[in-house]
């Protein structure tokens, strides 16, 4: 409160001038109790935040068609958790100063679990500036997301956008697969319904010239008693090429 | 085979099947149920109905007679009606090739997006993340992914039907494929087409039944059907419903093409397609009812799901503007929660109230949203699946069973160009194969940035007016000029009966006077519609804008018109000469 108990203490000393002397001594009383207090406590720095833009805005949506939006349970833990990995976010970017939960001062809560947040520098009431932060908080995304096991679009920081996944493209891309498969089907299939006939007559054609070569023999045979100048009535005929003995 | 050696269907089941698997087709699924929500619901029913005893039966038991007397294609047929008739048959073939042309594009995407279902994430369902990595592509932002990804990764449309580009070889690809199962389906002729329409008549209808199940029992499914089914009897007075009646009969029937002509070439002399065509009718009637009850369960899910989400994004605007706890608004007090906190803190609600009065939500709305054709089947049917359990296994259905529709209605389409050149015995082993291929490259100009411009006019105008007009002249020849006595008489041969008083007051009287008025009525619409227009996909604004189109386009739907409908008096006008020179000729020998 020291910023502020100052600002308004110098307001008042302004306006005290016109004032009779015992009320400006009230007034430094005022002063010198709120000093010996603060010493007193370890220094809770509070800053008036909305002059430091750095904002958070929780949200809970309903991230599927079902109706139960169950509003996500915050309370003083969750706010230690989230402090707690902001405070890790930013050891991990800036590579090893030792942040602490102290060093994170959430301000101006709201029911609507949405808050603004100031960094300090570990042991120091300097605040680390909004770039830094930024991109700490970028850096992490994904643990401070765990963290509360929300996701980007259910965890908001104001200003910070995700860096969404670089998309999976596959050496040959899927469809083409399943193509190639309907494609070999198709042609395996006009292939076979156009060969078809040839091979038929193929196989007649073979039957056919094993049928003429066993007859080519009796044909011989045949010819010589003269049998291919009349009709061949083939009742008499034997099934023996030869006559038997 | 018979004794002119002509190929039979192995048994009339194939020819019911293979009637049934062309006249069930893409527009029972996405051209009925859209008419109907235009037209009051469930009351469209009844005019519907109406069209098809006073021309849909009529006309196709015609047809049917035609093909199964004359025993010859389309061209065949109707010269042996009449010599100065063989026109109707030239123009039957000439609009059966432009269907033939386009239409197997729709196979082709249809083939798109089954390959595509079988991914973990169904590409429709997620816009593509854009160069930086900080959020989607703008284009998909602007639009929805599932539009992003049938105009930008399925067409990679251009801006305007002037703008030309390459090939879009995935395109390109699946159209191939989808010329080479036609090509497999006939290349044996009846033999092999009577064995497909087997799978491809049947299918369909367990698809449906399955999505009938899964539809009725979608969350929200039931404002659809509630939607759908409340009759709105007012709509009844308006002459659009009727008419649209009779033209969506017509065109489902798939009447005027010659494929039913060469359908019915096949059968047996004395194959009973009374009966036959009225199974057929009707079972091409009760599929468009069916197919409705499903589109419309799924229109109700998809309609309730934009509904709460546009609720739920109001919800959070309003809990992020006035810092409110996070379970202070619920789904249903959202409306009331805008009224209050506008009373309460009007200064604060005026900084939302743009977005508030933009995302207004609002269930009749998303109901309203009649959709028809291609946007109906690739857009709003995959919006729907992408957001129901499993959604792959629901593609992979949905698409396959688009893409049986699509080709047991292009066997028919090609049996018709097919038929009739195979009569004139020129080059018939190749014919098959040709046809295809030919097809295939011309189609090839459809897989282009503007093909899907191309691909509007050929939807449009190819085979509307010119279908009008080749049924009007067959009807008033069979009835007129061949006569209704020879007709009776020639099925009295075939059937062992004849037609009754019903058939032939259709023939007759109903059925031309029906068709002279839908063909007055289109000529008016035509000259009143001024220039033609078509949507043309804008990609900064992400939606279709109406275009008009450019002078060589006008002049290229002209063209596409007169060149099928002069088939008719060209072909009159040669077999007049011809008569004429051989009069002259015989008269020389003679003298």
């Amino acid at each position: 409160m020291i910023a502020y108990a100052d600002f308004k203490i110098e307001s008042l000393a302004y306006f005290s001038k016109k004032m009779p002397n015992h009320v400006r001594w009230v007034l430094q009383q005022i002063k010198s109790r709120i000093e010996r207090l603060n010493a007193l406590f370890r220094p809770v720095m509070h800053y008036n935040c909305s002059a430091h833009h750095e904002g958070t805005n929780m949200t809970e949506e309903a991230s599927n068609i079902s109706s139960d939006t169950a509003a996500y349970p915050w309370s003083k833990n969750e706010m230690f958790l989230f402090r707690a990995a902001l405070a890790f976010a930013m050891r991990d970017y800036t590579n090893g100063e030792e942040f602490g939960v102290s060093d994170i001062h959430p301000c101006d809560e709201t029911k609507r679990v949405s808050f603004w947040f100031v960094v300090t520098r570990p042991n120091t009431t300097d605040l680390v500036d909004k770039g830094t932060v930024e991109m700490a908080i970028k850096k992490s995304r994904n643990r401070i997301n765990g963290a509360f096991l929300l996701t980007d679009q259910t965890l908001e920081f104001d200003g910070i956008y995700p860096t969404l996944a670089a998309p999976v493209s596959p050496d040959t891309p899927p469809w083409l697969i399943v193509f190639g498969v309907v494609m070999g089907a198709v042609s395996v299939g006009i292939i076979a319904l156009l060969a078809y006939p040839l091979v038929q007559r193929k196989l007649k054609k073979n039957k056919d010239a094993d049928d003429e070569d066993s007859d080519e023999e009796t044909g011989v045979k045949t010819a010589e008693i003269g049998a291919n100048d009349g009709i061949y009535n083939s009742t008499f005929s034997d099934d023996e090429r030869f006559t038997q003995m | 085979m018979e004794k002119d050696g002509r190929p039979n269907w192995d048994s009339p089941m194939q020819f019911v099947l293979a009637c049934v698997s062309y006249a069930v087709g893409l527009g029972n699924v996405w051209r009925f149920p859209y008419l109907c929500q235009l037209h009051g619901g469930g009351g469209f029913l009844i005019p519907y109905l109406i069209m098809l005893l006073l021309e849909g039966l009529p006309l196709f038991y015609m047809e049917l007679a035609i093909g199964q007397k004359m025993r010859l294609g389309s061209i065949g047929a109707w010269t042996s009606i009449s010599p100065y008739l063989g026109g109707l048959g030239l123009a039957s073939v000439v609009t059966s090739l432009y269907l033939c042309l386009y239409y197997n594009v729709i196979n082709a995407w249809s083939f798109w997006y089954l390959f595509h279902s079988f991914q973990s994430v169904l590409p429709w369902g997620v816009c593509p993340i854009n160069s930086n990595r900080t959020g989607p592509t703008e284009e998909c932002e602007v639009a929805t992914p599932t539009q992003y990804f049938f105009y930008r990764e399925t067409l990679n449309i251009s801006s305007s039907i002037e703008e030309h580009g390459g090939i879009h070889t995935g395109q390109a690809l699946c159209l191939v494929l989808a010329w080479a199962i036609t090509y497999l389906f006939i290349v044996r002729g009846v033999k092999s087409t009577g064995k497909v329409v087997y799978f491809t008549a049947t299918f369909p209808y367990l698809v449906l039944f399955i999505y009938l199940i899964r539809g009725v029992t979608l969350y929200g499914a039931i404002n659809g059907l509630k939607y759908m089914f409340t009759p709105k009897m007012a709509e009844l007075a308006n002459p659009r419903a009727w008419i649209n009646a009779a033209t969506q009969i017509f065109f489902s029937l798939g009447l005027g093409f010659g494929s039913l002509i060469a359908f019915a070439s096949y059968n047996q002399y004395n194959n009973n397609f009374q009966n036959q065509a009225i199974v057929v009718s009707l079972i091409n009637s009760g599929t468009s009812i069916f197919a409705s009850i499903v589109t419309f369960a799924i229109y109700g899910f998809k309609a309730t799901l934009n509904y709460e989400d546009c609720l739920d994004r109001m919800r959070i605007l309003l809990l992020n503007t006035f810092d409110l706890a996070e379970d202070a608004i619920s789904m249903d007090s959202v409306l009331e929660w805008i009224e209050k906190l506008n009373t309460t803190y009007p200064e604060q609600f005026a900084q939302i109230a743009d977005k508030v009065r933009e995302g207004e939500c609002n269930l009749e709305k998303e109901l309203d949203t009649a959709v028809e054709g291609t946007g109906l089947a690739f857009i709003v049917y995959s919006e729907a699946i992408k957001n129901m359990p499993l959604p792959q296994l629901w593609s992979v259905l949905y698409f396959f069973m688009l893409l049986l529709l699509g080709i047991g209605s292009m066997l028919g389409n090609i049996t018709a160009i097919i038929t009739p050149l195979r009569d004139f015995k020129i080059m018939s082993r190749f014919l098959a194969g040709l046809v295809c291929v030919f097809c295939l490259l011309l189609g090839l100009g459809f897989t282009t940035t503007s093909g899907n411009y191309w691909f509007t006019i050929f939807n449009d105008y190819a085979a509307t007016f010119s279908l009008l007009f080749i049924v009007l002249i067959e009807v008033i020849a069979v009835s007129y000029i061949y006569g209704i006595k020879r007709f009776e008489k020639d099925i009295e041969d075939m059937l062992g009966h004849r037609p009754n008083w019903y058939w032939k007051i259709m023939w007759a009287v109903t059925s031309p006077l029906l068709l002279i008025g839908l063909f007055i009525f289109y000529i008016i619409s035509y000259i009143q519609g001024g220039t033609p227009t078509y949507q043309a996909w804008n990609k900064e604004l992400g939606e279709s804008v109406v275009t008009e189109y450019p002078v060589f386009g006008q002049v290229f739907i002209v063209l596409l018109l007169v060149s099928s409908v002069s088939c008719v008096p060209l072909t009159a006008l040669y077999a007049f000469c011809r008569k004429r020179k051989e009069r002259a000729y015989e008269n020389t020998k003679i003298s």
